[in-house]
């Protein structure tokens, strides 16, 4: 960036800014500030909150020695710290099942590639909560899937209200968030550079240590951010598929605000996800080298 | 055509042979291409050879097909008689400048250098001085912490040049190593790389589609059409006994016309073109009725006023351009053929004609080139 802007341009750039800074004041950064109050009020008998500091629904959670009303449970640190694991193994898996995908979709030809990343991304065409219905019917005793192999003659699968199934589910769901920041970055890796690795004497392994995966990394990091983040805090999938069995951290908070009535305890939970999620968004960048050079 | 290049005793120095070589691909619409459609070449060591051809005539693929990436439908490739058939790109001792230059964004000079020698697992001080030592080759020493993308495509070239010869390859490939170049730089280049070549002594195969530049660095050349060799030979040999029309007009600049020989006696042959007019040659071993191609180069027309002792034709100057050192003629005989001509264009000599007006265009029998006649 080079010198001030002209005080034309400047406001210019003001005026098409105005309208989505506008749009995020009022429907993201207000509702954020208001949850961020109500999290130290006390709450209402029926809901909402009386404006009266009370910080104690952190202590629930965290274990502050304050609890006169509200005790530390560690049920509630149990949670998270599920709703932690699955949302990494829900990473991990996808990461796993698109990164090879993501090489055999860039290497096909036009029309097919065009294909294919529509049928990746036809799922959004339908209902979220209907699709992990569709997962329901798959996974339930009587399910597709253990018909399926009953006539195989495989004992029974029983997978439902199972942290395997909250999994599955998610990864069902957020499968296209990783695929597509993966595929573009397969797509932009020059096919050049791999022939040149090969061409140096470098093997398959040596090639794809020192130039695939750093030339993809962008890819894998923005994928990664990308299904952790909304796994971390999904509860449809969990209440559907895990029942009561699986309680995330998304699902309490939902019970918080619709069960049992206690908003400041809900808006608590959200504000910790929220710390979380940002701590660990903060530690995975800073120690991700930063790939320069990488357009 | 057919040289010592081609003969039995060249195999004794040959380092990389390829015999019959076939490749075929498939067109997105479904037509079969004949990228290389028999190729036959012995590589000798030490040499500087061009493959040179219009695009689509298969040199590239055949540069490919000797790094190792793309497969033979036929024939074989055999270094120092043993065949490469098997052997995968990374397991042959030779290394390719990529058009692109395809350097290794992420890494700087250094590390694009040493990219051979880590993947060999070089220890740590070899692999050191061997990175200096070629980066001062391409005089870059100062720049090796630089990422490509920081360096001018003349410095990225030169990268990639110590990236292939840090290797220390049998066969250092080069894919139109110097098209993305600007017009000087590519020029000072052609000699450099001359020079390279003979400094570190490693035989050197280019792809290019520039006469100029093949004529400049090659100690031979392979003219390549459709993915055949149509000829094989020194720069001055393809200049000046081209093997075809093809070659002629690829190669320079040239006056070519289709004819029969007329007759042949003991001082030349006299041959009438088919747009009318007779030029004579020197006896060259052509029967009398064969049809032939006659070439001429324009550098070995000369333009008077008079007819002089030896054969001259007359004509009609149409045109005069200036090219810098030379002057351009475009002259048109009564039978309607056109012809060029240099005129040297020097201080003092004789200024070249006018347009519209008449002028004889003279020359040596030596200077007529008879080629076999080509569709």
């Amino acid at each position: 960036m080079s010198g001030a802007l002209s005080a034309r341009r400047r406001r210019a750039l003001a005026g098409l800014l105005a309208p989505h800074s506008l749009l995020l004041a009022a429907f993201f950064v207000v509702p954020l500030a208001i949850m961020a109050v109500y999290s130290v009020l006390t709450p209402g008998l029926y809901g909402g909150v009386e404006w009266e500091f009370y910080p104690y629904g952190y202590g629930r959670v965290l274990g502050a020695p304050l609890g006169e009303v509200e005790e530390f449970d560690p049920v509630y640190g149990e949670i998270l710290l599920r709703s932690l694991r699955l949302a990494l193994t829900t990473v991990v898996v996808t990461l796993l099942l698109c990164y090879p995908a993501a090489f055999w979709v860039s290497r096909l030809p036009p029309r097919r590639r065009a294909l294919v990343l529509f049928l990746v991304t036809l799922p959004f065409f339908a209902n979220l909560i209907v699709r992990v219905y569709a997962w329901m019917l798959i996974l339930r005793p009587t399910g597709v899937l253990n018909q399926l192999l009953g006539l195989a003659g495989l004992p029974a699968a029983d997978l439902m209200f199972s942290e395997t199934a909250v999994v599955i589910g998610l990864c069902y769901v957020l499968l296209p968030f990783m695929f597509l920041p993966l595929y573009a970055a397969v797509e932009r890796l020059d096919p050049a550079l791999v022939q040149a690795s090969r061409d140096l004497g470098a093997g398959a392994l040596f090639t794809f240590r020192r130039v695939i995966l750093p030339l993809t990394a962008p890819g894998i990091l923005g994928g990664c951010i990308l299904v952790f983040i909304p796994a971390f805090g999904n509860f449809v999938v969990a209440s559907l598929l895990g029942g009561a069995k699986v309680m995330l951290v998304g699902n309490l908070i939902e019970q918080q605000f619709l069960a049992a009535r206690n908003w400041p305890f809900g808006a608590a939970l959200a504000m910790l996800l929220l710390a979380a999620v940002l701590v660990l968004l903060v530690v995975y960048v800073v120690r991700t080298p930063h790939p320069e050079g990488v357009r | 055509m057919q040289s010592d290049d081609d003969s039995p005793q060249a195999d004794g120095q040959s380092l990389l042979r390829v015999a019959g070589a076939r490749r075929t691909f498939l067109t997105p619409e479904g037509s079969a291409v004949r990228a290389l459609d028999g190729v036959d070449l012995n590589i000798r060591p030490n040499e500087f050879l061009t493959l040179l051809g219009p695009s689509g005539c298969g040199k590239t693929t055949l540069l490919r097909a000797i790094a190792g990436f793309e497969d033979l439908d036929g024939g074989r490739l055999e270094l120092e008689g043993r065949s490469l058939e098997d052997v995968p790109p990374h397991r042959r001792p030779f290394n390719t400048v990529f058009q692109s230059y395809a350097l290794f964004p992420h890494l700087d000079a250094r590390d694009n250098v040493g990219y051979g020698l880590d993947a060999a697992r070089v220890p740590r001080a070899e692999r050191e001085r061997r990175v200096d030592e070629a980066l001062a080759l391409v005089g870059l020493s100062e720049l090796g912490r630089r990422r490509p993308r920081q360096l001018s495509g003349g410095q990225q070239q030169r990268v990639a040049l110590a990236r292939a010869l840090v290797n220390r390859p049998r066969l250092l490939l080069l894919d139109e190593p110097l098209s993305a170049l600007d017009r000087g730089l590519r020029q000072a280049m052609q000699i450099e790389l001359k020079n390279l070549q003979h400094t570190v002594g490693i035989t050197f195969v280019v792809v290019t589609h520039d006469q100029e530049e093949a004529l400049t660095m090659s100690d031979r050349i392979a003219v390549m059409r459709a993915g055949r060799i149509l000829q094989l030979g020194p720069p001055g040999r393809i200049y000046d006994t081209p093997a075809d029309r093809f070659v002629a007009r690829f190669v320079g600049d040239s006056n070519v016309h289709a004819g029969r020989v007329a007759a042949v006696s003991a001082r030349g042959a006299l041959i009438t073109l088919d747009e009318g007019f007779e030029l004579h040659a020197e006896g060259t071993g052509f029967a009398p009725g064969e049809a032939v191609d006659a070439m001429l180069r324009p550098e070995r027309l000369m333009l008077a006023r008079e007819p002089g002792a030896g054969p001259a034709l007359q004509a009609v100057v149409e045109r005069v351009v200036f090219v810098g050192a030379d002057v351009q003629v475009h002259l048109r005989l009564p039978g309607g053929a056109a012809l060029r001509a240099l005129h040297r264009h020097l201080p003092g000599a004789e200024p070249p004609p006018n347009v519209g007006g008449q002028a004889f265009i003279r020359y040596e029998p030596a200077a007529v080139h008879l080629m076999r006649s080509a569709p």
